[in-house]
């Protein structure tokens, strides 16, 4: 299965292929073009250019009701003059079906969304998360070959989220239709994904699995949407060996880093570090990686104990308006119980492991305004349009509003 | 504070006062023996025996009914579809197309009366029942598109989106989802498109000719000719009461029907000339909040 | 890249078939029976009358001349100075009716909408006729005043059972404020609903005396409510027919009564329609000139929003938040 577009502004030229069965999420802020691309899988919306290929049909010109493609939307839009059961039949009773047939697929998707006992009801009697899944087994009765999800659990508080989280995987798990899940919400995307596709501005940053996209970010706007992220700019000084450069960064030192793009040596990188990767003890760690610790003495200027761990804010250098400032996770598996905590103004040992420095491939200054920081950091105008866009389509720094289009269609 | 509100609250129960005491007194008088009820000369209900043995009066009303029916009929459909287009399309078309409907509204009745008037002396048209027809609705195409806009304006589109996603054909999609739920808004126009023909009587006065006269226009000849008086006092509260009755039992339906939206519930009730004018008032505002 | 031409013009014509076939039927209606008649009335204005109460050949600006006789002009004065004065009147009692109704406890307020609408459920026309019956010299009021003036006697005289009450200016005003001040209250209560009474405790609290705190906090908070019901009771009390007719004498004529004669009775069409264009102009010139200054289309939520809320007490009591549906990503 392949799909492919490129209307000009909303969805750039974006390719991507999803198998068959997978749950695949598209994750990213709002305006981003995520729900244009849903749109238009579900056909509600034209591609410009590309086609949207099925099972190797052709179906971009295909109107929605011609499709094998159902969708769960964001409000849910369930018929409110209809029963639950007469909204999860609406898509049978369409295809006229023999009635007993229609019964019968009805009530084992009101099974198995367990709303049984609520099939009279109307949609307005129900709660959040039942509408919710009336929503679902609706789109899923008609045993569609994609179900497209746009932000399902968007509109549900926490705890309902939650749990319609675990709810979605297991009704994935049986049902073994493709997923195509839409998103803003990372935690989403992670826990429920097989694969996540990363959009930004109408383009595609970057397609893996949700371990691959936390762990290897290929540009700094993956890194820092996804999770928080300390960023260094630095030189390629030395090729260790195969697996291992120095990167000069420059009021801090040399940084040795894993290698896995074989940069050479004079190129000018960036490396994205995890907060939770590095580590702050009172005293210089001993150094049993023969070399493979980067260790820096650094100032703690604020601390936020959040229950399961503590986030710190450090400084490296002496001079507050022109130093390092970090970001550090500290998971407290046994807070209090060994080491004495790490107070504000203590002078400590900043460390982490070479190979959790990792290069990234594409840099932005401005997507620094997306790390969790306690001061502003310094960016450029924000109408200034992001270089990588500015170069492969002027019109991409245009807002994009999916709903702008819809209307005028 | 307190004065302030006592106050204004007593201006507010005068001023109810004032609303009904007219009222009142023609109810009274209707049972009143006496012929200009300014003193009270026995109950009777000798007024009533005579409306009711008056022919012309039953005829006006088999008049009145026929056209808020036809009326109603053809406004319904018209205004149903102009709705449809002006939320369904934007662009020049449809910005006159609306201009057309709202200007309408806000004109007062006499020129509609005379104007269309002037429009079958013109085309040669015989001044009939079938004038008046056409009159009530080219005034209701306009309640009841606003009615209908009204409900259109809170529908949500995803639904219609929806339906589509889920097989529906086009046609479908109109029948089995949008239609379904623009039926209380389209009831609603229908209803007032209704009574409003029924109380019609300005452009009727213009366009009614021989044998074609309307309740209203009916009862203007009797004040006027200052003749059965009492009569028009006995019908007026039969008239109330019919009111008042449709008014509970449209209540009624309305707590037993499917209400979907609670905004929506706007409209649903047959509405008097007060609220006509409300409605006009409703567009002017309209305007004035773009000024 | 290939199917460019079909989502160009076919499409675009199969689009517009659409449109054209659904907007087709209401707007040749309109067009039929409400631009052709309008266009009708102003070209009419222009025709000289014939002798057998049709129109005659060719254009004149006769008609014209004739309504600038003297007769003419003060029917137009006293038309303006009734509205104005009906107009008026309405706001300033719809005010206090609109602020004692804000102030009442939520669930009590559609009842009192209702209440204000209620007795409008009844026919326009009957309404003015129980006015008759009310001022008719041997009708209720009368009578009234006559019994409370053989008892005081002299002392009021202004009072006497033999002043006219009906067939003058007087009652017309009277009737048309009795029947155009719920379209005030409305639109007041309205905008009152929405206004933020903390506002006059502060202005209390700073130490404003009543008096002051209504005009100068109450009234300019309710600007929208008071524009509204300035064009609500305005433009249909300019059009007057009915009242002035029953409840007027031979001196308290309006224009409208005005239009009707030269229509009917007289046969004199032309003046007839250079009548109705003088009010059409007198009726639309504000709103159109508002509209010309905004260009905008009236198609935003207020109209309808408004008319559904004035098509329902229960609908007014809940205007305070507006609802809407989810929104779309």
């Amino acid at each position: 299965m392949t799909k492919r577009f490129g209307p000009l502004t909303a969805v750039n030229s974006v390719t991507f292929g999803v198998q068959r069965g997978e749950f695949f999420s598209l994750l990213g802020p709002s305006g981003c073009g995520k729900t244009t691309l849903l749109r238009m899988l579900a056909g509600f919306e034209q591609p410009d250019e590309g086609r949207i290929l099925l099972d190797g049909r052709d179906i971009t010109r295909l109107p929605p009701d011609k499709r094998q493609v159902n969708t769960v939307f964001q409000n849910y839009a369930l018929f409110p003059h209809l029963s639950i059961r007469d909204n999860i039949a609406f898509g049978l009773r369409l295809r006229r079906l023999p009635r007993a047939e229609i019964e019968e697929r009805v009530d084992e998707m009101l099974g198995l969304v367990q709303l049984r006992d609520h099939a009279s009801k109307k949609p307005t009697q129900l709660s959040g998360g039942q509408k919710q899944r009336v929503a679902i087994a609706r789109a899923l009765v008609l045993k569609p070959q994609v179900l497209l999800l746009d932000e399902p659990l968007a509109a549900l508080d926490l705890k309902l989220r939650q749990h319609m989280q675990i709810e979605l995987d297991e009704i994935h798990d049986r049902v073994g239709i493709t997923f195509l899940y839409v998103t803003h919400d990372q935690g989403e995307a992670m826990g429920l994904a097989d694969r996540i596709a990363v959009m930004r501005n109408g383009v595609v940053e970057q397609i893996d699995p949700p371990a691959r996209i936390y762990e290897s970010p290929r540009t700094s706007f993956v890194a820092a949407f996804i999770g928080d992220t300390n960023f260094f700019e630095g030189v390629v000084t030395r090729i260790v060996d195969h697996d291992y450069c120095d990167v000069e960064v420059e009021d801090l030192g040399t940084v040795r880093c894993w290698n896995d793009k074989h940069i050479r040596a004079g190129a000018k990188v960036y490396l994205s570090v995890r907060p939770e990767k590095l580590h702050l003890t009172h005293e210089r760690p001993a150094d049993l990686h023969d070399g493979k610790v980067n260790v820096f003495p650094v100032t703690v200027y604020q601390k936020v104990y959040q229950g399961a761990w503590t986030r710190f804010w450090v400084r490296h250098g002496e001079n507050v308006d022109d130093c390092w400032e970090l970001s550090v996770l500290q998971v407290h598996s046994r807070y209090l119980l060994d080491t004495t905590p790490i107070s504000w103004d203590d002078r400590v040992w900043l460390s982490w492991h070479a190979d959790d420095g990792y290069m990234l491939e594409n840099y932005d200054e401005r997507d620094e305004t997306l790390l969790n920081h306690p001061t502003e950091p310094v960016v450029p105008a924000p109408d200034a349009p992001y270089p990588a866009d500015a170069a492969a389509e002027p019109a991409a720094a245009a807002p994009q509003e999916p709903s702008a289009d819809a209307e005028r269609s | 504070m307190k004065r302030l509100q006592r106050r204004s609250l007593a201006t507010f129960w005068s001023v109810l006062f004032f609303f009904y005491v007219p009222i009142l007194v023609l109810v009274v008088n209707s049972f009143n023996a006496s012929k200009f009820g300014g003193a009270w000369k026995g109950f009777t209900f000798k007024w009533y025996e005579k409306l009711f043995q008056d022919r012309a009066i039953w005829q006006a009303m088999e008049n009145t009914f026929a056209v808020a029916v036809g009326a109603t009929l053809a406004s319904v459909v018209l205004g149903t579809l102009a709705a449809l287009a002006i939320s369904r399309w934007k662009g020049r078309l449809q910005s006159a197309h609306y201009g057309l409907l709202y200007t309408h509204l806000v004109l007062p009745d006499i020129l509609m009366g005379i104007s269309l008037l002037l429009f079958f002396i013109s085309v040669g048209m015989e001044l009939s029942l079938f004038t008046v027809f056409l009159a009530h609705t080219t005034f209701c195409v306009s309640y009841v598109a606003m009615a209908v806009l009204g409900r259109l304006e809170n529908f949500d589109g995803s639904l219609l989106e929806a339906a589509s996603d889920l097989g529906a054909t086009p046609w479908q999609t109109f029948w089995k989802v949008q239609f379904p739920l623009l039926l209380p808004g389209i009831v609603a126009g229908g209803l007032l498109a209704f009574t409003l023909s029924i109380d019609d009587f300005v452009i009727t006065f213009f366009v009614n000719g021989a044998g074609s006269e309307t309740l209203p226009v009916k009862i203007y000849g009797m004040i006027k000719r200052s003749r059965d008086l009492p009569k028009i006092n006995a019908l007026s509260t039969l008239m109330m009461c019919v009111t008042v009755l449709a008014v509970v039992a449209s209540r009624m339906m309305q707590g037993r029907g499917m209400r979907p939206q609670k905004d929506a519930s706007a409209a649903r009730r047959p509405s008097s000339p007060a609220e006509r004018r409300e409605g006009q008032g409703g567009r002017v505002r309209g305007a004035a909040h773009h000024a | 890249m290939q199917s460019a031409p079909r989502t160009g013009l076919l499409r675009r014509i199969r689009h517009h078939g659409a449109e054209l076939l659904i907007t087709a039927p209401s707007m040749a209606w309109m067009t039929v029976f409400f631009v052709v008649p309008t266009v009708l009335v102003l070209l009419l204005a222009f025709r000289p009358t014939a002798l057998d109460g049709g129109v005659g050949r060719g254009w004149t600006l006769q008609t014209w001349r004739t309504i600038s006789n003297p007769n003419y002009p003060s029917i137009v004065w006293r038309t303006i100075w009734l509205s104005f004065a009906a107009t008026a009147l309405s706001i300033g009692i719809g005010l206090p009716c609109a602020f004692a109704m804000a102030r009442i406890k939520a669930q009590w307020r559609s009842t009192l909408v209702g209440l204000v609408i209620l007795p409008f459920w009844t026919s326009f026309l009957i309404r003015v006729f129980a006015w008759r019956l009310l001022l008719h010299p041997e009708g209720t009021i009368s009578v009234f005043l006559h019994r409370t003036w053989s008892v005081f006697g002299w002392q009021f005289r202004f009072l006497a059972p033999e002043t006219t009450l009906l067939y003058n200016s007087f009652a017309v005003l009277l009737v048309m404020v009795y029947t155009y001040l719920p379209f005030a209250i409305l639109p007041l209560y309205a905008a009152a609903e929405k206004f933020d009474f903390s506002l006059l405790e502060a202005a209390f609290d700073l130490g404003a005396r009543p008096w002051r705190v209504f005009w100068r906090i109450f009234v300019p908070g309710v600007r929208a409510g008071v524009v509204s019901a300035v064009m609500m009771v305005l433009i249909p009390a300019l059009g007057s027919y009915v009242v002035p007719d029953l409840v007027g004498g031979p001196n308290s004529e309006m224009v409208g009564n005005k239009i009707y004669q030269r229509a009917l009775p007289d046969r004199n069409l032309p003046h007839a329609s250079a009548l109705s264009a003088l009010l059409m102009l007198g009726v639309l010139l504000p709103p159109g000139l508002a509209w010309l200054a905004t260009r905008k289309r009236h198609l935003g939520a207020t109209d309808t929003d408004v008319v559904a809320a004035m098509n329902s007490p229960s609908a007014l009591g809940n205007s305070g938040g507006r609802r809407r549906n989810g929104v779309r990503a």
